[in-house]
């Protein structure tokens, strides 16, 4: 979407917007945040997973999630798109619940969360994308393996369209899960580690993916591990410990003193000197909502 | 129609109707639910019979359906309260219920036709006896009917679910996210497999069903890496299976249900030793060819590696080479060959090797992998 588009709020809808699919509805006010989550609490046998959690994405970002082994940045996610059931709290996407809106969402899981032995080729997983446009019964057609076929092309996979899975390499895997996250022709996309086990070539590519995505107007939420990188590949952050630390803009909220709260004391990676200093409303220890 | 045609029918229709929800069963890693569920079918069936009184009702179907949901359900509820592991929850649930339906049968039912060994082999020598007639009409054996409508509606069912299942399968948390609840899916397909079990029960027994569900689509998975080839070979093993059981039966004159198990097992053993990419002979011959051309990527770092060195005159006979690298003669010559026929090597005499300039090149790329 062009930023005159953005500024007008003019509504896309139909062929205009470059889409396959008649996604529901027109295309969101552009003020409406993507992703608002009140009060999320998870709980795991009265254990808390995610305590408490509150967050505001603007459309148009790319937000990386950040936090120690066992912060619950996949259950974020997880619980974002109703698949843990959550203890308390509000999600609204796009300003609307996940049911009204579920086409608009996509999801990249995990690499590892599927058995990569299952008898199928790299075209039929990314077909999957399609499953929720053409919903119960429909079959996919020839629209739907046009878009297959975009997607590969996206992500330089057309050579292995006809490739069985099992015979792919682990970026080679997650190229095939973002083809598979394009072909929903989302607004809205949550990847869940999409640059685990990749080599450098392919992590590239799907950040440029990434980027243009995010340069369209789509929101990017992704579940992170390396800190070097965030600066580089995201606009925002969000540091997750449980609790909620910190989240905004890059600039502002990935600085030293919020990733030691987050990863209690020790950073695991050697922060740039540039690294801007800790805004000084937020002392280390408390929750500060920095919002974009 | 003779009685051996018919049997055989019942036969193939019973083997193909199991094997298609046996697909899925196996994809999804809860082959084992198939026991469970076969065994716990029972009980359904021995209660509705002592409410309706006739082993040919339909409740008896509906009540067996149930008890197979209920298991599943009592497996899944056990396991996620953490405080059993998945195979032991089946272990515990099944047998439970199974023997339920064994005292109930002791104890009440002694006079009808509805005993322990037909329930755990079946009968299906004796399903040309058991009639369906309308009006005096003779319409043929009832199982094969009953399991005729039972493959229709496997067949109907998996077409009409297709995608649904496969993405359930292959991607159950991308299936919730689009829409297309897990949940329902799963147990809508458990009721399908118990409605199998019920059907085959009568003709296979309660374990036999599991064989003809698991093992032609375990073969089908060797054999193939495409999911529709792999519904149609398990039906077309399972089919196999039931035809060669049933004249293996004849002739050896034993159980006819017990030998198409055998054959579905005799058909997993044939596929997983020579399945022509999976199976134990393929992997075999691969490591074989791997370690020879290994062998002579060794062969080729080792040549380039005395290349213009004062030992070169030694290291690069033959006869060295065999010490040197600890081949045996044999292997010496194989991996020889493999290195000329790639174009790596190329012989001096008769007793010495020497480097082509692709062997250079392979070599050096070789060693900085």
């Amino acid at each position: 979407m062009s930023d005159e588009m953005r500024s007008s709020g003019v509504a896309q809808t139909g062929p205009s917007s470059g889409r396959t699919w008649n996604v529901d509805g027109d295309a969101p006010d552009p003020a409406v945040p993507a992703l608002e989550v009140d009060d999320l609490t998870v709980a795991y046998r009265e254990q808390p997973v995610l305590w408490d959690v509150d967050l505001r994405i603007p459309q148009g970002s790319l937000t990386a999630i950040v936090g120690p082994n066992g912060a619950g940045k996949t259950t974020l996610i997880r619980a974002i798109l109703g698949l843990v059931p959550r203890a308390a709290g509000r999600v609204r996407i796009l300003g609307s619940v996940l049911e009204e809106v579920r086409r608009q969402v996509a999801y990249v899981p995990q690499r590892g969360s599927v058995d990569w032995d299952f008898p199928t080729s790299v075209e039929d997983v990314v077909l999957m994308g399609t499953y929720g446009h053409l919903g119960w019964f429909r079959r996919p057609g020839q629209r739907e393996r046009e878009a297959v076929g975009r997607a590969l092309e996206r992500v330089e996979m057309t050579a292995f369209a006809r490739r069985q899975i099992s015979e792919l390499s682990g970026g080679q895997q997650q190229r095939v899960f973002l083809a598979r996250a394009l072909v929903q022709e989302a607004r809205v996309h949550f990847l869940d580690e999409p640059f685990q086990g990749v080599d450098a070539r392919t992590e590239q590519s799907i950040v440029e993916v990434l980027h243009e995505l995010r340069d369209r107007g789509d929101t990017v939420v992704a579940v992170h591990h390396s800190l070097q990188t965030v600066p580089d590949y995201f606009d925002r952050v969000v540091l997750l410990n449980v609790r909620l630390i910190a989240a905004g803009p890059v600039t502002s909220v990935f600085t030293d003193d919020n990733l030691r709260t987050a990863y209690g004391g020790r950073i695991p990676y050697l922060s740039p000197t540039s690294s801007p200093p800790p805004p000084p409303s937020s002392p280390p220890d408390s929750r500060s909502r920095v919002e974009g | 129609m003779p009685l051996h045609v018919e049997i055989q029918l019942v036969a193939v229709v019973v083997a193909a109707a199991c094997a298609l929800p046996g697909v899925f069963l196996v994809l999804r890693r809860v082959a084992l639910i198939s026991d469970a569920i076969s065994h716990s079918v029972l009980l359904g069936i021995v209660l509705a019979f002592f409410w309706v009184r006739d082993l040919t009702h339909p409740a008896l179907v509906v009540a067996a359906t149930a008890t197979g949901i209920l298991t599943v359900a009592m497996v899944e509820a056990l396991h996620r309260s953490g405080r059993v592991k998945e195979d032991a929850a089946i272990a515990l649930v099944f047998p439970a219920l199974f023997s339920i339906a064994v005292l109930l049968i002791a104890r009440y039912a002694g006079q009808i036709h509805l005993d322990v060994h037909s329930v755990l082999l079946g009968e299906i020598a004796l399903s040309p006896f058991r009639r369906w007639e309308v009006g005096g009409i003779d319409l043929g054996p009832r199982s094969l009917w009953m399991m005729g409508g039972i493959l229709v509606l496997n067949a109907g069912a998996i077409f009409l679910l297709w995608k649904e299942l496969k993405l359930s399968t292959f991607d159950p948390a991308l299936a919730a996210a689009l829409g297309f609840s897990p949940v329902v899916l799963h147990y809508a397909f458990m009721a399908l497999v118990s409605v199998t079990a019920v059907g085959a029960f009568d003709a296979v027994g309660s374990i036999l069903v599991v064989a003809l569900m698991i093992a032609p689509p375990a073969s089908a998975w060797l054999l193939t890496d495409r999911l529709t080839l792999m519904v149609g070979l398990s039906m077309v093993l399972a089919v196999a299976a039931a035809l060669t059981g049933f004249w293996a039966a004849w002739i050896l004159d034993v159980s006819i249900a017990g030998s198409m198990a055998a054959m579905a097992g005799v058909g997993f053993l044939l596929a997983f030793i020579l399945a022509p990419d999976r199976g134990v002979v393929a992997g075999l011959r691969r490591r074989a060819r791997q370690r020879v051309e290994f062998a002579a990527m060794l062969l080729a770092v080792h040549l380039l590696h005395h290349e213009g060195t004062s030992d070169e005159w030694v290291e690069t006979r033959i006869d060295h080479l065999q010490k040197h690298l600890r081949w045996s003669p044999d292997f010496a010559r194989r991996v020889i060959n493999r290195a000329e026929f790639a174009g790596w090597v190329r012989r001096e005499g008769r007793e010495r090797l020497r480097l082509t300039p692709l062997g250079r090149e392979t070599a050096r790329v070789g060693m900085t992998r």
